[in-house]
């Protein structure tokens, strides 16, 4: 697949790359790394490693990070209980109970065992300790448990880490990925995406809608709406343009969908005029 | 890759090293792979091949934007960006086609404004009095913070789930007979704790004592974060982590810059907030302001910024010197507007006083 299929196939799940990501995820599948996006929330970082699933035709694992993440969580857990099941019923050897069979898969060992794209979801949510032993899997695509080896991975997963710069990561894991920061998309993609999500809204609308959202991120918000606000937005006021409400009466009354913060509501509010402008 | 453009790639690496942005060859040989098996088609899309495989963060494109740019874009020279030191002086020896060595990046003037006037601070050293104050805050400070249970669980006598590989473990010795039961349980630890303290004019006879003070929580204190602000807000943290408390102070009067100046707390505060990795030390964390809340100018976003703290803080106390005279009322327009979203009011102008605070339990 070369980066312009890449691009077609994308498009073709509703997923509008611009050039800077669409290199980075073809570098990314070329060279076979991990691939590090950052950006605001809202910004389709986690929906990219869905779409690239999609697109390769791979299982999607996800791998939700919070504090506290642990190996037996992450990797692999030992099944104890089937495990002392099967001493007692077959009265066997104790190496016997230390095979695959007794290991239960938990997301990064599942990204080993089957082709998959491996989505690590806000990786600062983490912990340090989380991102140490994520090290190992990153850098040789395996994982060793001590009883039973080392297990490689039969095809390397494409691998995806997103990151809402909440804490700085550690260089060591950094240096293993590929690096792309997402920005908020231009006003012409935007209103592709927005099109696309949402079919009935007429191009105009969507100018208009496209065009206020971006004027809201400019305003001093404490959370600046992502292109998922965008089109939920768009949603909702399609819905109430529907019912029989005029498109920039929608616009104002579906605005709950857009802005998530009292205050931030005030403010928007109070420059709606000029955000809504024809 | 060899000849022209072998050098071209290896002049714009160093001079990406020049501008303060390390390189690890690891990352070296996937730009050049990259380079090899996806040959860019024009320079955007070599912009981006470089971009994602030789930055890190989104602050690292403030270095290589104009190195980029010199190297490949034919724009002119690197931007010159001010330095405080000489810096990087070593760049090898540089072909005809070097340019200047010329970007050093850290502490740019950005901060800097024409209202701001940089002063120095100047600590006296620790007396023996002190000293022993300095010992009871550290032997009592830990006890005194907020406590959160731990998201982790570890190995605990009785708790509130089976350790199946521990039990597991013990019944290998016993031929697969369970005896005896082992536990998991969270165990309690204490909650961050970010201590932002006013370094202003106003404050200058007790920010000594504060800065101690801060240097006592570093020290004593799993997650600790300190800030200071006067006219703006320096992160002094990893300065505060010297263990002697007079060099860490010393070496602290060469990272606070607006020591003894003017107030602008809300700004600075506002500042704060508006960064989303502040966001995170003050979330669910003991919030410590250690200020007179004397605010020049206009109280809105000082209003704003406090309102927001207290939102995000577990707790949010505010230790005031005024507020040890006892006929002290918070009117001013500052602390008028933000005693209402502070958990408390405390009068603390020195160590004692910040001692008696920390044997209230805050």
């Amino acid at each position: 697949m070369n980066e312009h299929e890449l691009a077609e196939r994308m498009r073709a799940e509703r997923y509008f790359a611009d050039e800077g990501l669409l290199t980075a995820v073809y570098l990314a599948l070329t060279l076979g790394r991990p691939l590090l996006l950052e950006g605001e929330p809202g910004v389709g970082k986690t929906e990219l490693a869905a779409v690239l699933a999609r697109v390769l035709g791979r299982e999607l694992v996800r791998l939700q990070c919070y504090e506290g993440l642990d190996a037996g969580q992450a990797l692999y857990e030992w099944d104890y209980p089937k495990q002392l099941l099967h001493l007692r019923a077959t009265e066997a050897q104790v190496g016997e109970v230390y095979r695959e069979e007794f290991l239960l898969e938990r997301p990064l060992l599942r990204a080993l065992r089957k082709p998959a794209v491996l989505l690590v979801d806000e990786v600062d949510r983490g912990d340090s300790e989380f991102e140490a032993f994520l090290l190992e899997f990153l850098g040789d695509f395996q994982i060793t448990v001590p009883e039973l080896g080392t297990i490689r991975a039969t095809e390397p997963p494409v691998v995806v880490l997103t990151s809402n710069r909440t804490r700085e990561l550690h260089d060591a894991l950094k240096r293993r990925c590929l690096y792309h920061w997402i920005p908020f998309p231009g006003l012409e993609r935007e209103r592709a995406i927005v099109r696309a999500h949402v079919p009935d809204i007429e191009e105009d609308a969507a100018s208009s809608l496209v065009r206020a959202v971006s004027g809201a991120r400019r305003l001093d918000l404490l959370k600046r709406p992502g292109i998922a606000e965008s089109v939920e937005w768009a949603r909702g006021a399609v819905a109430l343009a529907h019912n029989g409400d005029q498109w920039p009466v929608a616009l104002r009354r579906a605005l709950g969908l857009l802005i998530k913060d009292e205050e931030d509501m005030a403010l928007v509010n109070a420059h709606m005029d000029e955000l809504i402008a024809p | 890759m060899t000849g022209l453009a072998g050098a071209h790639l290896r002049g714009f690496l160093r001079d990406l090293r020049a501008a303060g942005l390390p390189v690890p060859v690891g990352r070296q040989r996937d730009f050049l792979c990259a380079l090899t098996t996806v040959p860019p088609r024009d320079v955007r899309h070599l912009y981006w091949i470089a971009s994602t495989t030789l930055t890190t963060s989104l602050a690292d494109k403030e270095a290589f934007d104009p190195v980029f740019a010199h190297w490949f874009a034919g724009s002119g020279l690197p931007e010159v960006v001010e330095t405080d030191e000489p810096g990087d002086e070593g760049v090898g020896g540089g072909g005809d086609d070097a340019p200047p060595d010329s970007v050093m990046r850290e502490g740019t003037g950005s901060a800097a404004s024409w209202s701001t006037v940089e002063r120095r601070a100047e600590f006296a050293v620790t007396t023996a009095d002190e000293q022993r104050v300095l010992v009871r805050l550290r032997r009592d400070l830990p006890a005194a913070l907020p406590e959160i249970r731990s998201r982790r669980r570890t190995p605990a006598r009785r708790g509130d789930r089976l350790d199946v590989r521990r039990v597991h473990r013990d019944a290998w010795r016993t031929s697969g007979e369970i005896v005896r039961l082992r536990w998991r349980r969270h165990p309690q630890r204490q909650r961050p704790v970010l201590v932002l303290i006013d370094v202003s004019g106003s404050m200058k006879q007790h920010s000594r004592d504060h800065l101690r003070f801060a240097h006592t929580v570093v020290a004593t204190c799993d997650r600790a974060e300190v800030f200071t602000f006067g006219t703006r807000l320096t992160h002094v943290t990893p300065a505060l982590r010297k263990r002697d408390v007079d060099a860490a102070l010393s070496q602290l009067a060469n990272v606070v810059r607006d020591a003894d100046g003017g107030t602008r707390i809300g700004p600075s505060l506002g500042q704060f907030l508006g960064n989303t990795r502040h966001l995170r030390m003050a979330r669910g964390a003991l919030v410590l302001v250690l200020s007179d809340g004397l605010e020049r100018g206009d109280c809105e976003p000082l209003t704003r910024a406090v309102r927001r703290l207290s939102l995000l803080a577990h707790r949010l106390v505010w230790w005031s010197p005024l507020a040890c005279d006892p006929a002290y009322r918070p009117v001013t327009r500052g602390m008028a507007a933000v005693v209402g979203h502070v958990n408390k009011l405390a009068g603390v102008r020195d160590l004692e006083t910040a001692w008696q605070q920390v044997n209230d339990r805050l």
